[in-house]
């Protein structure tokens, strides 16, 4: 709710002019009335209509320099006939009027002009334009002929007010890194793949990893859903960096890499937040050290999605393009409180992204860590992926400890049991079956449906097809161990989704008497994770999150000390790479400007950027003209099961460049553009 | 599911392709749909929104161009509210669009124009600001960005279709451009092709630009001359004063919306000869053939031409010498004993259509741009892998090639070897040829050739999911010393593989003469008479002779291309003096006109008997090339066994590659007027050092058959390694078969 003059964003119609204050209707959505902290906004406008704040807003200049800001959007502008000289006329009409020069005739010619942009334009920035603008000259038809009739400039015409605009999608918007996606799709769709990479890497320097293992929000989001499916956005990112990998090009950086202003940070883990942060710091001219403990870089990404999924020597190329800027990596080194202490002293900034990589208990009867076959998912998938990508061995011990005949994972005749329901349980129990185990069996407390919603279709699809049985609705009770504190079977127990009576949630409840005993080897926890974080000076005293991690307003995350920042599953808790992308990105930008200048600040497109995804652009109401219904989403070809069970092939082949570019072909350019007057 | 699409347009029923479009069905139908920026070749620009369309149930108009027909849609093309949309984007169009058409070079053939008539746009209803744009000169092509309407085209088919990739749209809303892309000035290879699509006069021919109107230009369809691509071309020519009886030609145009030229085609038009009826130097020629044990000839004459020579050799009983055609020939009759048909399988327009292309032996962007083209074509519009197999990596082709096979000079035995053990382990073979590829050293032919097992593998990879391969071979292995075992290995792949091959012919009829001439092998004989080459008599269209024969834009023939397609030409250009027709006469071996000769040409070679005047001239109204006929396949019967593979030869120190750099073929191409003649030796930095040579240095290269060349060294940042290229276009009749050689190079002096 948000108190408004006057408002027709989104469909809905106040008018509170010439009404008393205290009488003002309000707006029903969260319109930024506030632009930042200590400023208030005087208006706001976009794509879906416009908001005035107070009276005083001069509406026709809001109106030109909407217009105004179309044009100087050159990324999205230019590109068709009606949207060039369409929006070029709607500025220069509404601005002659504006001076005091305008003649009746203009509204005409922009009434005109603003059908033919609707109608025709190529994307939704140019179908859209005209929306507001019309809601203005419609509703504040008197201050138009005012300004007509009298020759005057409108009111405020040479007042000092800030016209803050930017650019979005829907699925840029519900992208965590806030992708360029309708760019980078057009890229594909213009065959220059280049620019699609390019576009990509503006926010996002994973485009190998997060054009295959993204679970992408964005497809949530995809406009296209509205007419028929989404548009496989997520596969489509691979084009670019294949074409930049297959042709042996140099990397495709999105800026040029700005001269040294000799100001050091250092971040602390090279999983995919270290990663993006190290990038765009030196793309910024910042030096840069990155500390990681494993002896290889790329954290869960190398170490815990496996090879089938995400094949080391495309994400190794992500990391070379950070290493290509001249960041300096040190392997092998765990940091711990004293570094902490002295990095404080020696750098700029401090970025902590060091995950959250201690397996949690499934909390079960006996459950404990030294129990044989009690093997956290974490190390687990750590041992697998170290030995097929690197080739690193276990050690004798450890082989002993996990009950292993070789110095790899190998789990013939053994049966696993994987507690979980997210990615990490998907890829221990697929890891397992290459392994060559017995039986595998995931133990999930939930639904089917709730499995498919927090991983993909395809995953458990293809965990399905690959052997691995699901038992839903079930949980561990006991586990089960022999004389030499080995596990032999496990108890579990069964439950149903009983619906609260009182229409609360529905509770879990256990089904007394359904509880059976299954066979194991190996229970492998892999419920969630947390964060270790033994490496943070006790005397910081930083402040944390009820789930132990590491606190920050998840606006510019800094930390409760200055100068320390994180970003990633230690800030946020375990979750996705593209969040951890998304939030290392924004951590980047306040840190380059925090080393040289010592303030903590948002640029404005980073605040307009807030406030959108608070609004939220994609509307599923939305009804889609102007694009032919039913064209099917394509769908990328896999491998068989039994090509690819007992082995390491990547599994998604991706698109071929056919199937790419008829989706490509799907997706609508949904561009908006939004803009607040302070 | 299926694979055609059921719909409606303007009440017809329709049917389509899968993913067809509805402009494309639209226009196969004939059904017209406006449009200002769309072009077959390429991915719909998708900008000028002219091509809207309206479908039954649909609510807002529907882009036609991008959006693939559907089963059961009802589209309308034409009604009131699309006419006034399409008509309000002409209005747009034109606002500020300079009124310059008395003088632009596009009006008369103006896009723009055309439509701003349909739409009947007289006047200008809106205004908008206008802004200072400044004319871009770019060499032979000049850009003017005030008449620029950003249809798309140009950088499409850049991108697209030839390679380049060289220009791109710097997009700012009302002052975008079109600039050069990652460059202040245009980098590019100037094939023009930009200047071809661009609807108005904003990419222009600066040497055209204000020269002549179109209107005034007779179009003479004819068939490139300077490789053996085959391209249609159209002379535009004029009759340019009292004082000069003859036309002029003032430019070179194509069909854009099907075909492409490279810049030599486009700009290399003007190696026509003038000549007058010599009486004393025709007999001098007749005396000289009664008394000549040989004729020397190249490969860039017409079949009718080749025909001709070849009577004449067996009139006279003498030799007839053309080591090009004579290789070709060679090559071709041992790849036809193992693959048992005469011509090789593919052509360009399945080349166009290949997900996987292996090519080896040959500076392709140099040598055939025809060739280039299709693989960019494939590699942009079906993401083709494409492994170039090559010593030299060649810049131009790295957006195209997936992967680069860089083997040691001269082991192209060795490579080809490899790749057909490779190809042909995922295929059933005969026994033999098992044994054969089994019995390989494999070791020592990785070690020797420089290509690895893990390259050949990462190689087999890339081409797991393609199913239109093709191997395309060049000059490179035709003139290798083991070249008729080589040829007999490609045979094999393509026998026993999905593979098609193609096979490239170096000049503009190097098959046609291949075919249709018996030739011996050339030996240094007393009393040669050269037909365009050298000899002690010369007959010739190029300077230096002594008989003038006309040239190739001056004669009406066929030559058969790379597709073994025959196609006509005619002369732009009339000429004077007399013809081999004329000399074949006093053998009593001519016919009343040259072109009578046609449809003699060799039945058991796979010509026609077809009349010269019943060949089509040009592409059909979809764009499928139905130009004169392609060649009959004959059926070989001559099997012979593979060799072993010889032991490979070792190339080391300085070494210099005989190519000609982009836009440059021969003699002719060297004597037009607008295409640069570079005739630096272009080497590395590395080569640089090792020849003790610096940027601008006068060198002197000495050669293994002690021939000596004298040209200026030019470092090129864009090469790598110890070979440096050195342009054959102004040497002349060199004959230089290997085109690698170990070189001596000397600093000579600077002043």
């Amino acid at each position: 709710m948000s108190k408004v003059y006057f408002s027709t964003w989104n469909g809905e119609f106040i008018n509170n002019i010439n009404k008393r204050q205290e009488e003002w209707e309000e707006s029903a959505y969260d319109l930024p009335v506030m632009y930042d902290s200590y400023r208030e906004s005087k208006a706001f406008i976009g794509w879906d209509g416009v908001a005035i704040f107070n009276e005083d807003v001069d509406v026709i200049r809001l109106a030109t320099e909407y217009a105004a800001q179309y044009q100087v959007y050159s990324e999205a502008c230019g590109r068709c006939a009606p949207g060039r000289w369409g929006g070029r006329i709607l500025y220069d009409m509404l601005d002659k009027i504006a001076r005091g020069e305008g003649e009746l005739s203009d509204i005409e010619h922009l009434k005109e002009v603003s059908k033919t942009m609707q109608t025709t334009s190529k994307c939704e920035i140019g179908k859209t334009v005209p929306t507001p603008i019309l809601d203005i000259i419609t509703h504040f038809e008197d201050d138009f002929m005012r300004c007509i009739h009298e020759k005057q400039p409108s009111k405020h015409y040479d007042a000092d007010i800030d016209y803050i605009a930017k650019i979005t999608a829907p699925c840029t918007d519900a992208c965590p890194a806030h992708v360029d996606i309708p760019g980078y799709i057009e890229g594909v769709r213009d065959l220059r793949l280049d620019d699609s990479l390019i576009a990509t890497r503006q926010t996002m320097p994973l485009a190998h990893t997060c054009g295959r293992v993204c679970p992408h929000p964005c497809e949530d989001a995809c406009r296209r859903t509205n007419l028929d499916e989404p548009i496989s956005i997520m596969e489509l990112k691979r084009l670019g960096a294949d074409y930049e990998t297959d042709h042996g090009f140099g990397f495709f950086h999105p800026a040029e890499k700005k001269p040294k202003i000799n100001k050091k940070v250092v971040v602390v883990g090279a999983g995919p937040a270290g990663l993006t942060t190290a990038y765009y710091l030196a793309l910024e001219g910042i030096d840069v050290d990155v500390y990681e403990e494993l002896p290889v870089l790329g954290g869960e990404v190398a170490v815990g999605v496996p090879q089938y999924r995400m094949p080391i020597e495309k994400y190794n190329k992500d990391i070379e393009c950070v290493k290509d800027l001249g960041v300096n990596f040190i392997t092998d080194t765990r940091v711990n409180a004293d570094m902490m202490r002295e990095f404080e002293n020696d750098y700029d900034a401090v970025m902590i992204a060091t995950g959250t990589r201690i397996s949690k208990k499934v909390r079960c009867n006996n459950e404990r860590e030294e129990i044989k076959g009690y093997w956290g998912a974490i190390d687990f998938l750590d041992k697998i992926n170290l030995f097929e990508k690197y080739g690193y061995t276990i050690s004798k011990e450890e082989q002993e400890r996990y009950m292993l005949p070789a110095s790899h994972i190998d789990l013939t005749g053994k049966t696993v049991v994987c507690v979980g329901g997210g990615f990490t349980s998907m890829d221990v129990v697929r890891c397992s079956i290459r392994a060559n185990a017995k039986k595998v069996y995931m133990i999930y407390r939930r639904d089917e449906k709730t499995i498919i919603r927090n991983t993909t279709y395809e995953e458990y699809h293809e965990a399905v097809e690959e052997g691995v049985e699901f038992l839903f609705h079930s949980a561990v009770n006991t586990i089960i161990t022999d004389e030499d504190d080995k596990i032999t079977s496990l108890l579990i127990d069964k439950f149903e989704l009983v619906p609260d009576p009182n229409g609360g949630r529905a509770q879990l409840v256990k089904i007394e008497g359904e509880s059976y005993n299954i066979e194991a080897d190996y229970l492998v926890p892999a419920v969630s994770q947390s964060a270790n974080l033994d490496l943070l000076p006790s005397e910081w005293e930083l402040k944390m999150t009820s789930w132990a991690t590491i606190k920050t307003n998840g606006k510019d995350y800094m930390t409760s000390r200055k100068g320390i920042f994180a970003s990633g599953d230690c800030e946020y808790g375990p979750m996705t790479i593209v969040n951890a992308v998304g939030q290392a990105k924004r951590a980047s930008s306040v840190i380059a400007r925090y080393v040289q200048t010592g303030e903590i600040s948002l640029s404005d497109d980073e605040i307009m950027e807030d406030h959108l995804r608070k609004m939220r652009v994609y509307d599923k109401n939305e009804k889609v003209t102007g694009w032919l219904p039913g064209l099917a989403r394509e769908v990328s070809i896999k491998l068989d099961a039994h090509n690819r069970k007992y082995n390491n092939k990547e599994v998604n082949l991706g698109f071929t460049q056919d199937e790419a570019m008829n989706e490509a072909d799907r997706c609508m350019r949904c561009y908006y553009i939004a803009m607040t007057a302070v | 599911m299926s694979g055609m699409v059921d719909f409606k347009i303007n009440g017809r029923d329709i049917q389509a392709q899968r993913g067809e479009t509805i402009l494309q069905a639209a226009r196969r139908e004939g059904i017209y749909i406006p449009t200002m920026c769309y072009i077959s070749k390429t991915t719909p620009c998708a900008s000028c929104r002219m091509c809207v369309v309206e479908v039954k149930g649909v609510d807002g108009f529907v882009l036609s161009c991008n959006t693939p027909a559907a089963n059961g849609i009802e589209v309308s093309t034409d009604s009131h509210d699309l006419h006034v949309e399409r008509t309000n984007i002409m209005r747009l169009y034109d606002v500020n669009h300079p009124l310059e058409c008395g003088v632009c070079d596009k009006s008369g053939e103006c896009d723009l124009q055309n439509k701003t008539l349909e739409f009947n746009v007289g006047t200008q209803d809106f205004s908008a600001r206008d802004e200072r744009r400044t004319i871009e000169h770019w060499g032979l092509i000049n850009y003017d960005p005030a008449l620029c309407i950003l249809c798309e085209k140009c950088t499409h088919v850049c991108n697209e279709v030839i390679g380049d990739d060289a220009i791109t749209i710097q997009f700012g809303g009302y002052s975008s451009k079109v600039i050069p892309k990652n460059s202040d000035t245009l980098d590019c290879t100037f094939c023009g092709e930009c200047i071809a699509v661009c609807p108005v006069g904003a990419l222009v021919s600066s040497d055209f630009q204000y020269k002549s109107n179109a209107w005034e230009l007779n179009k003479i369809p004819a068939t490139c001359a300077h490789c053996s691509a085959g391209c249609p071309l159209e002379y535009e020519v004029k009759h340019t004063s009292i004082d000069l009886a003859d036309d002029t030609i003032y430019r070179v145009t194509n069909n854009f919306e099907f075909t492409s030229l490279c810049g030599a085609g486009r700009f290399g038009f003007d190696f026509d000869i003038k000549a007058e009826k010599d009486i004393s130097a025709f007999s001098k020629a007749t005396e000289a053939l009664k008394n000549a044990s040989a004729i020397r000839f190249t490969s860039m004459i017409t079949n009718e031409e080749a025909w001709l020579l070849n009577r004449l050799k067996d009139k006279l009983g003498i030799k007839l010498f053309n080591e090009d055609a004579r290789l070709f020939a060679e090559f071709m009759s041992a790849y036809s004993s193992v693959s048992g048909k005469k011509h090789y399988s593919a052509d360009l327009s399945q080349l166009k259509r290949a997900d996987g292309i292996i090519m080896i032996g040959s500076m392709i962007a140099s040598d055939n741009p025809g060739v280039r083209y299709a693989m960019t074509t494939a590699a942009k519009h079906n993401g083709a892998k494409i492994i170039y197999a090559h010593p030299v990596e060649d810049a131009l082709m790295q957006n195209v090639v997936t992967q680069f096979l860089k083997y040691e000079v001269a082991t192209e035995e060795g490579v080809i070897v490899l790749l057909a053990k490779y190809i042909l382990s995922r295929c059933e073979v005969d026994s033999k040829t098992n044994e054969y590829l089994e019995n390989l050293d494999v070791g020592y032919l990785s070690a020797e050739s420089n290509i690895g097992e893990d390259e050949l593998e990462l190689m087999m990879k890339s081409l797991s999911r393609t199913r239109n391969n093709i191997l395309v071979v060049g000059i490179d292995v035709i003139s290798h010393k083991r070249a008729t075992n080589i040829a007999k290995l490609v045979a094999l792949i393509e026998k026993y593989s999905n593979f098609s091959v193609l096979i490239v012919p170096k000049d503009v009829n190097t098959l046609g003469v291949s075919l249709i001439c018996d030739l011996d092998k050339d030996k240094a004989v007393k009393n040669t008479v050269g037909y365009n080459a050298d000899g002690d008599f010369i007959i010739s269209s190029l300077p230096g002779h002594d008989l003038t024969i006309p040239a190739l834009n001056q004669q009406e023939g066929t030559f058969t291309s790379i597709d073994k397609r025959v196609l006509a030409t005619n002369p732009a250009l009339s000429f004077g003096g007399y013809e081999l027709n004329d000399i074949a006469s006093v053998f009593g071996l001519g016919y009343r006109h040259t072109i009578d000769i046609t449809k003699e040409l060799p039945l058991d070679c796979g010509f026609k008997r077809v009349e010269f005047d019943e060949l089509n001239n040009f592409l059909s109204e979809l764009g499928e090339d139905v130009r004169g006929y392609k060649l009959t396949e004959i059926e070989i019967n001559n099997p012979s066994d593979l060799q072993e593979i010889d032991d490979l030869p070792e190339f080391n120190g300085t070494i210099v590659y005989h190519v000609n750099p982009v836009l440059q073929f021969n003699s002719y191409t060297n004597l037009t007027k607008l295409l640069e003649k570079d005739t630096s030796l272009r080497g590395s930095a590395q080569f640089a050092i090792a020849a003790r040579i610096k940027d601008g240095d006068n060198i002197e290269i000495t050669l293994p058959n002690q021939v000596v060349l004298m040209r200026k060294f030019k470092e090129d940042a864009s090469l790598k390694g110890m070979i440096a290229l050195n342009p054959i276009f102004d040497m002349g009749h060199e004959i230089i078969k290997y085109r690698f050689q170990k070189s001596q190079i000397k600093r000579v002096n600077n002043e």
